[in-house]
């Protein structure tokens, strides 16, 4: 117990007036000049006046700070300095200042009865006190602690750690998370990375397992969680070790990527040789394109006639051995190749019998058709195959517990990555339904959230499914972490279905707009100048905005790993595929690479297909394999061949992103 | 009486502010006696690093008032016993007015006893001057003791007759009158001037105007003992205490002193 005569002296008096009264949910105090108080400041009211026999302590967060003087007018303070500034800093007094703030209640103990804050004396809120203000005590406490340490709490001296609810964060019972923030100032990617290694080092077994899905929009920004930053600071290290948390980069992290346009090599910045263990190619063929075709046709080009016969495709000719009249044999589709012969087949046909009907399909339509699923694979070259060849995520294989899965689709266009990104969640959506994905909680980073799930614009099929995942996803385990630099441009049922949402420093017309109308204008003037790795997390277990800091990342920043990471070169074809082989066999050198592919006589879309379909098979004698994958004569790629494309390097070298 | 500019600039030499209040008012009456409540505070407000704090402790009381030989016996022992009473001593079968009027200075009474309690403690205990609200001659000891300076704010009483007159209230901003010596019968004699605190212009001739009280010194020496504590008020001008009316005469000590007491009383 602590003795009455050392207890600190308290900060400040709770004082109210008839136009300024204190509420049940805000109250005014004042302090000294020089006490440790700011807007973010939490506060503990103690009372010696009873309620019901308790001595009732209200705990509260400094939104507003006021400062003035016994001046009527400005004025006065101008006629008693004669108009010169000097000299009234050179009065023998100082006039009587107060710094009168304003809280917003945070916590009354006892709940009941909910009355407005009494007189009473203000002190600064200890570490216990931060768990109480914050209702941890509910869940970072007791036989099954389920907190997520999200940042340090600091003021006044006091440091206590802020823990989110697991069961808030990552469901059933609430979920989600949106990070919004401007660019390059230790938000939204770095906080994020922080976050999920306090989930993978937090979240308790006993709740199941829990894996990562990280949508790499642009630039390197998450292509090298594996490696370890370069040099955390001292103070990162402490509160790393504060917060319980490994002070290491990810450990088990696998990359996936489409091609490159000409194949050659992946389309990532995470291509030095030295990394290649965990990259894999990410491509997808007819089936798995078709499926998800509504992402990239436009409406406005497809209209019901197109969408029937893509239904009577899918339906009927896909993956199955289908003949017809006008059809030479039977034909099995299975990749655009064999798309494109179907159709040249088809239409030879209904133009040879002079038919323009086919099926109540009219040939106008089948050209239509044509075109736009013909076209589909130059949109997304890299990602699709002609041939049909699959390399997935392992959502047959199963995921595993506190891995991170990254999908890097920063150089692939803009319908490209619309597309991975729609198949890759409603996969995870089907296995988690399933339960057959291996774990029972991902968490999905999908960055630059208002280009995906705009809050204004056309009703597209990937906003539909992250609304669909915003108010389903919790039941299913599937979480939606969600950047964006302006969170007013993401659609209001996303950003509302977020249990949790943290700011970095934000743009002040961002602030202006009415989703921030309920902070406080001090609030806001701290949001739009916070410093790096500082954050205001809302929480629904926190009645109120709460200031936290974090550390750095413990992970190599994009632009560090660009640095220590050099993109590998642009690669001859023999080159290419060596290195691609070398993946599965060591031994295999250029020589033998260049020696067999002289032999065999293949053209240039064979042996990427042969290297391809080694890799996706991985088999024992890697060799052998390849040289029967080229023995394998398919028809070329009737799309136009087309230069190498440049990776898209970003221009900031901001760290943050 | 003659007139000097005050030599030499402007210095801070005040350490503390000694003022008082008191409010007063008729609660309720017994037959037609008004029983009147007063309460007073005094107090003394050091300058630490240009800012305010209390010395030791403000004296603060209240007191209902009402001429106990005008009430019946029982009734003002009952109330003796549940407040404090001062008795304002008149007789019965007065103008109810006039009982209020006795009420109204036995307060005034009080708080000047207040004030005068605080006053001799500075003196006695501390060592830097004192700047009083008011005149000193009535505070005994204090009145006496080179710490403890009175300022003079209302002048309904001029020490200035015939050619001292318009002397008086022509004084320039920054000049004072030559120091007089003040006597009555029942209060310490002191020594006085005039001081224009601030250029009064086409204003009242009272406008910044201030009489000063110290207590008695030789002449040579009270010459410049005038001049020092005519700089030091001269510095005492900023900040200057509007809103309050009496700003051209209140120094900023004062008036800070006066918001403490409204704030506590």
């Amino acid at each position: 117990m602590t003795p009455i005569d050392s207890a600190p002296a308290p900060l400040g008096r709770v004082v109210a007036t008839e136009r300024k009264p204190n509420t049940p949910h805000e109250f005014h105090f004042w302090t000294a000049l020089d006490a440790p108080v700011g807007i973010g400041t939490i506060v503990r009211v103690e009372t010696s006046r009873a309620v019901s026999g308790v001595l009732p302590r209200v705990y509260g967060v400094v939104t507003e700070g006021f400062s003035y003087t016994d001046l009527q007018t400005p004025l006065h303070d101008v006629l008693g300095a004669d108009g010169e500034p000097g000299n009234s800093a050179a009065a023998p007094t100082e006039r009587t200042e107060i710094r009168l703030y304003t809280a917003a209640v945070l916590r009354h103990v006892p709940e009941e009865p909910l009355q407005p804050v009494p007189m009473g004396t203000v002190h600064l809120a200890d570490e216990a006190d931060v768990q109480t203000a914050l209702r941890m005590d509910s869940y970072v406490q007791g036989d099954a602690p389920r907190g997520i340490p999200v940042g340090l709490y600091r003021a006044g001296g006091t440091q206590a750690a802020v823990h989110l609810d697991a069961d808030f964060l990552l469901g059933p019972e609430a979920a989600h998370l949106s990070i919004s923030g401007v660019s390059g100032l230790a938000t939204k990617t770095s906080a994020v990375e922080w976050l999920l290694g306090s989930i993978f080092a937090h979240f308790p077994a006993a709740k199941g397992r829990v894996a990562a899905v990280c949508f790499n929009v642009k630039g390197p920004d998450l292509c090298f969680l594996d490696q370890p930053a370069v040099a955390l600071s001292d103070e990162d290290k402490a509160m790393y070790e504060t917060l319980g948390v490994p002070a290491a980069p990810f450990g088990d992290v696998r990359y996936y990527a489409p091609w490159t346009g000409r194949g050659y090599q992946l389309a990532t910045l995470r291509s030095n040789d030295a990394l290649q263990d965990n990259v894999q190619p990410l491509t997808w063929g007819l089936r798995e394109t078709l499926q998800y075709a509504e992402v990239l046709l436009n409406r406005d080009d497809v209209d019901a006639k197109a969408d029937a016969l893509i239904d009577f495709i899918k339906e009927r000719v896909l993956d199955q051995p289908f003949s017809d009249d006008f059809l030479d044999g039977k034909h099995e589709v299975r990749s655009f190749t064999d798309l494109e012969r179907w159709f040249r087949e088809l239409l030879r046909g209904l133009e040879g019998g002079n038919r323009d009907v086919w099926r109540t399909h009219h040939i106008a339509t089948i050209r239509k058709v044509r075109n736009r699923l013909s076209n589909i694979s130059t949109r997304c070259k890299g990602l699709v195959t002609d041939d049909g060849s699959v390399s997935d995520l392992p959502f047959k294989e199963g995921f595993t517990d506190r891995t991170v899965y990254v999908v890097d689709v920063a150089n692939l266009e803009e319908d490209a990555q619309d597309l991975v990104f729609a198949r890759v969640v409603s996969q995870l959506r089907e296995h988690l339904e399933k339960r057959q994905l291996g774990v029972e909680h991902v968490v999905v980073f999908v960055d630059e959230l208002n280009k995906y799930a705009p809050a204004d614009g056309a009703d597209t099929y990937v906003r539909k499914m992250l609304l669909d995942i915003a108010e389903r996803g919790r039941y299913l385990g599937l979480v939606l972490f969600g950047a964006q630099q302006f969170r007013s441009q993401v659609h209001r049922r996303v950003v509302g279905n977020s249990g949790t949402s943290l700011y970095g420093r934000m743009d002040p017309d961002e602030l202006a707009t009415p989703g921030y109308q309920t902070l406080a204008p001090a609030t806001k003037a701290r949001l739009a100048t916070l410093e790096k790795g500082q954050l205001m997390v809302r929480h629904p277990h926190f009645g109120q905005p709460i200031f936290v800091r974090f550390p750095r990342p413990a992970v190599l920043s994009g632009r560090e790993g660009v640095e220590r990471f050099p993109q590998a070169e642009e690669l001859s074809l023999d080159a290419a595929i060596t290195k691609g082989l070398r993946r599965l066999d060591p031994s295999i050198t250029l020589g033998w690479v260049q020696d067999t592919l002289a032999l065999a006589g293949e053209d240039e879309d064979g042996i990427l297909r042969a290297r391809n379909r080694t890799l996706q098979a991985r088999p024992d004698d890697v060799k052998a394999y390849f040289k029967a994958q080229l023995r394998k004569r398919v028809a070329p790629d009737p799309g136009a061949r087309r230069g190498p494309t440049p990776l898209r390097v970003p221009s900031s070298d901001d760290p943050y992103g | 009486m003659r007139v000097r500019a005050v030599s030499g600039d402007p210095v801070v030499g005040f350490r503390a502010f000694l003022d008082g209040i008191q409010r007063s008012q008729v609660l309720a009456y017994y037959g037609t006696v008004p029983l009147v409540h007063g309460a007073v505070a005094s107090a003394v407000r050091v300058r630490d690093d240009r800012r305010m704090r209390t010395w030791e402790a403000p004296i603060v009381s209240q007191a209902l008032y009402a001429p106990l030989a005008a009430l019946e016996p029982a009734f003002a022992k009952a109330l003796a016993e549940r407040v404090e009473v001062r008795d304002t001593g008149v007789d019965a079968h007065r103008h109810p007015q006039e009982f209020t009027a006795r009420a109204l200075t036995a307060v005034q009474r009080d708080r000047e006893r207040a004030e005068i309690a605080l006053a001799t403690a500075w003196v006695t205990r501390a060592s830097e001057p004192l700047l009083v609200d008011g005149g000193i001659s009535g505070a005994g000891e204090a009145a006496r003791h080179p710490l403890a300076i009175g300022v003079v704010k209302s002048h309904r009483t001029l020490y200035a007759e015939g050619d001292s007159l318009p002397l008086v209230l022509g004084l320039r901003e920054g000049e004072r009158t030559t120091a007089v010596e003040l006597s009555s019968p029942r209060r310490v004699p002191v020594a006085s001037w005039y001081l224009r605190l601030r250029e009064a212009g086409e204003r009242s001739p009272f406008f910044g105007l201030v009489r000063v009280e110290v207590a008695r010194a030789d002449s040579l020496a009270l010459t410049e003992r005038a001049d020092l504590v005519s700089r030091w008020l001269l510095a005492e001008r900023t900040p200057v205490s509007l809103p309050d009316p009496r700003w051209d005469v209140m120094v900023y000590g004062i008036r800070e002193c006066e918001q403490y007491l409204s704030a506590i009383l």
